[in-house]
């Protein structure tokens, strides 16, 4: 899909108040990915997502990348909605870029801080939310260690809340997902029979499996490479390859996305060590030689800087898509949000 | 109970006598008076159309988890003994896993009276294997089986010390009881949620892989083969397990093994979401795993059905399904499960099903010999084998719901439990609607 937008659009230049939905009528944007999407209601995993759905997120981000680089943004589509941030794991990168994407969007922000919050004295995952809902909330973004967290908060307050899964545990990061893939299709606009390569720790990887999920329905043939501990059991059966070895996984890849290691892998016993880890699967240009001359690097951050990849490709602006990556988070929550929180009526 | 009830054209299934029949059966101040092809009705008698209907012992449940002492939160004995009879069960087994852990005299002389005041049917108490369950020193066996103790178990852990569980074996002999165990190497385990397989990976989850039962199995298996000890195994659920405790018996070593409903009906593809109602421990394994348990039931490897009926509150079960605790409540759904699984599915027959639910499990601990018989008081469950019905856990008896099959249709229903006499459960609706077309006499 093209993800390009013309600098000459009328809307682009027009000044405030500047309706998403005039422009994405202008644009052409499918209608019936919006209705999907207020049906949806939840942003919680990429597994179920249709195509439709994502193309139609994808557009919308890159009308809002355009609006951010031309510095029209915020816009004042979601005055009257609030946003809570809740993140029960550490986060700088994701909430900051929830956080700015709703600003742009006029939405009040609410971020809660949880350490010293009553979850701190107990209180249930539900009742935070119950709570957030009575002050007026409209959208819960939510960041949690169990897989299922955000499900099972979509599924309490169904009606009542917006549920936008910010990662849990293992299961999914949708966002980082969308973002990932949004990323790629402005590099590369046609997926289908792209050689995408995700290396490292797949096992404890939500963004691993939202990468997955996507890249599949874009047709992108999937190559895992990580340690055969860190490898999820039976994964193969999703339609993706499994590799022990870097080399076969990177040869001809168009992409190469590399997972952050978690230190603690190594006490746990799943590898032996980090320095072995390196030898085996880290990224450098010598190695990406092995894949297209055009490859590009991904990394959904943050970067164990000499782990995962050299600090030379991490900011080699010709290879590295890392930064790409990050600009292009702000834009993708944007759509999302706008998508599933702008009530039908504002439309003009 | 002062009255009497004839049941008539019932069909008698009785493991203990090796019985399938169709005869009329009289129930008298208690006592089940005489069963004879024909017996006519006299003045006074209730009479009950049996036609179609199953008259079988009360069943005994040699793995639950009634939650008395300290967990009435989730159950007590009131309300899951009167789940049991729901059940059609006379005789449950309770698991020592309480809160604290029923390890000595006095805490079990609070639980025997906690059985005395509240149970609706007989309810036997497991003591623990180890003090406070913790895998070290063994309990005082013999003076714990001498107040009623009918077997030691730690379950819901291993006893993962090999040489504690063989001094629990030979020692055991002593008290002449078997050891139950929960087969589970805990660091092959740790952390796992579900299955280990496509589904855990799908879903984000810690797998628990099946290593962690058969290798605790294996190596179990081999401590029996030193000691002679008799050693149960609880909730078997992997085609690994059965194939070594098939094995094992060849071999003629004293071990015993059953397998849950939910592990003859369920497999980890049935896992709905992150819906904790699927969450337990063993947890659901694969279809050639479901299929073996039920090899084995059929050919004897395994010798019961027990429910590891595990009741657990709602906001337990509302935790993220990692953190949620395992177990579902079981006992007011077992026999329609495995009548599905096991007779209409597998071709098991009436008979055999029957003794899995009555004179199998009581053989596996010693128990008295569940069975109909004229002149002793009336244990026995009438069932409906055809009748079709939603299990809805709001309805249900047991304190929680945390059950999978909440919701479901299920064809097979308890209408009636005699325990020693008394009408211990009873499905007014059903069996209404059976004295509609009886003949009543006086």
């Amino acid at each position: 899909m093209n993800l390009q937008i013309r600098d000459d659009m009328p809307d682009l230049s027009m000044s405030t108040p500047l309706s998403l939905d005039a422009l994405s009528s202008n644009l052409m944007l499918d209608t019936p990915g919006v209705d999907l999407w207020r049906a949806r209601r939840h942003l919680l995993d990429t597994k179920d997502l249709t195509k439709v759905e994502v193309e139609c997120a994808l557009r919308f981000a890159a009308v809002c990348k355009k609006l951010c680089q031309l510095e029209i943004a915020p816009l004042p589509v979601l005055n009257s909605k609030v946003v809570a941030n809740i993140f029960y794991e550490n986060s700088t990168r994701t909430r900051s870029s929830f956080e700015l994407a709703a600003r742009r969007l006029g939405a009040t922000v609410l971020n809660l801080d949880v350490q010293s919050s009553s979850v701190a004295k107990g209180e249930t995952l539900l009742d935070t939310a119950q709570t957030l809902i009575a002050m007026g909330v409209h959208a819960i973004v939510q960041r949690h260690a169990s897989s299922g967290s955000a499900h099972r908060l979509s599924e309490a307050f169904h009606d009542k809340v917006h549920v936008l899964n910010a990662g849990d545990g293992w299961n999914a990061h949708p966002t980082q997902g969308l973002l990932d893939l949004f990323t790629m299709l402005e590099v590369m606009p046609d997926l289908c029979g792209a050689k995408v390569a995700i290396v490292g720790d797949i096992s404890h990887s939500r963004v691993a499996r939202s990468n997955i999920w996507l890249l599949k329905l874009f047709g992108a043939h999937i190559h895992l490479a990580g340690p055969p501990t860190l490898m999820p059991p039976e994964i193969s059966k999703l339609g993706v390859t499994v590799h022990n070895q870097l080399e076969p996984a990177i040869e001809d890849a168009d992409f190469v996305i590399a997972l952050r290691i978690q230190l603690e892998r190594q006490k746990k016993g799943e590898i032996p060590s980090l320095s072995e880890y390196k030898k085996l699967y880290r990224l450098d240009h010598h190695r990406l030689k092995l894949a297209k001359p055009t490859a590009r690097v991904l990394h959904p951050g943050p970067v164990n800087r000499g782990v995962e990849l050299t600090d030379h490709l991490a900011d080699d602006p010709e290879l590295s898509l890392i930064r790409t990556q990050v600009a292009n988070g702000v834009a993708v929550r944007m759509a999302v949000l706008y998508l599933l929180l702008a009530s039908k009526e504002a439309k003009s | 109970m002062n009255r009497s009830l004839l049941i008539k054209n019932g069909l008698i299934i009785d493991p203990s006598e090796d019985r399938e029949s169709q005869a009329d059966i009289l129930v008298k101040d208690g006592d089940v008076v005489m069963i004879a092809p024909h017996l006519e009705p006299e003045d006074g008698q209730t009479v009950l159309d049996g036609s179609g209907l199953w008259v079988a012992p009360g069943f005994v449940d040699i793995h639950t988890h009634l939650r008395e002492i300290g967990q009435a939160d989730r159950e007590d004995i009131g309300t899951g003994s009167l789940a049991a009879a729901a059940g059609g069960y006379t005789c449950v087994v309770t698991m020592a896993n309480t809160e604290p852990p029923i390890d000595n005299a006095a805490i079990l002389s609070v639980l025997l009276s906690k059985i005395e005041e509240k149970a609706h049917i007989e309810v036997l108490p497991i003591a623990c294997v180890t003090k406070g369950m913790e895998g070290n020193e063994l309990v005082n066996m013999v003076e714990l089986s001498g107040m009623g103790v009918v077997a030691f178990s730690d379950d819901g852990l291993p006893v993962s010390n090999l040489a504690v569980l063989r001094r629990a074996l030979e020692y055991a002999k002593v008290a002449d009881r078997v050891i139950i165990s929960h087969p589970e190497d805990r660091d092959l385990s740790a952390g796992g949620a579900v299955h280990e397989g496509l589904t855990a990976t799908s879903l984000g989850l810690p797998g628990i892989p099946g290593a962690s039962e058969a290798a605790a199995i294996a190596r179990e298996i081999e401590v029996v083969r030193q000691t002679n000890g008799r050693l149960h195994f609880g909730h078997v659920s992997l085609a690994a397990s059965v194939e070594l405790i098939r094995t094992a018996k060849a071999a003629g070593l004293p071990v015993t093994a059953d397998a849950t409903p939910h592990h003859i009906c369920l497999t980890v593809d049935d896992i709905n979401g992150f819906d904790t109602a699927y969450k337990m421990n063993p947890p659901l394994r694969t279809q050639a795993d479901r299929a073996a348990l039920i090899e084995g039931l059929k050919d004897g490897t395994i010798d019961a059905i027990a429910t590891d009926h595990a009741p657990h509150t709602a906001l337990d079960k509302q935790k993220p399904f990692d953190q949620a605790p395992f177990g579902i409540i079981g006992l007011e759904t077992a026999f329609p499960i495995a009548l599905e699984r096991l007779t209409n599915g597998a071709g098991l027959s009436k008979l055999s099903l029957i003794a899995l639910f009555t004179t199998k499990p009581a053989a596996v601990l010693d128990l008295p010999q569940p069975g109909i018989r004229a002149g002793q008081p009336a244990n026995l469950v009438l069932l409906d084998p055809a009748h079709s019905w939603i299990y809805d856990t709001a309805k249900g008896f047991s304190r929680s719901r945390n059950s999978p099959f909440n919701g479901q249709r299920l064809t097979g229903k308890v209408l009636l439990t005699f325990y020693r006499g008394n009408i211990a459960y009873k499905d007014e609706e059903l069996i209404q609607s059976r004295h509609k077309s009886s003949v009543l006499k006086g």
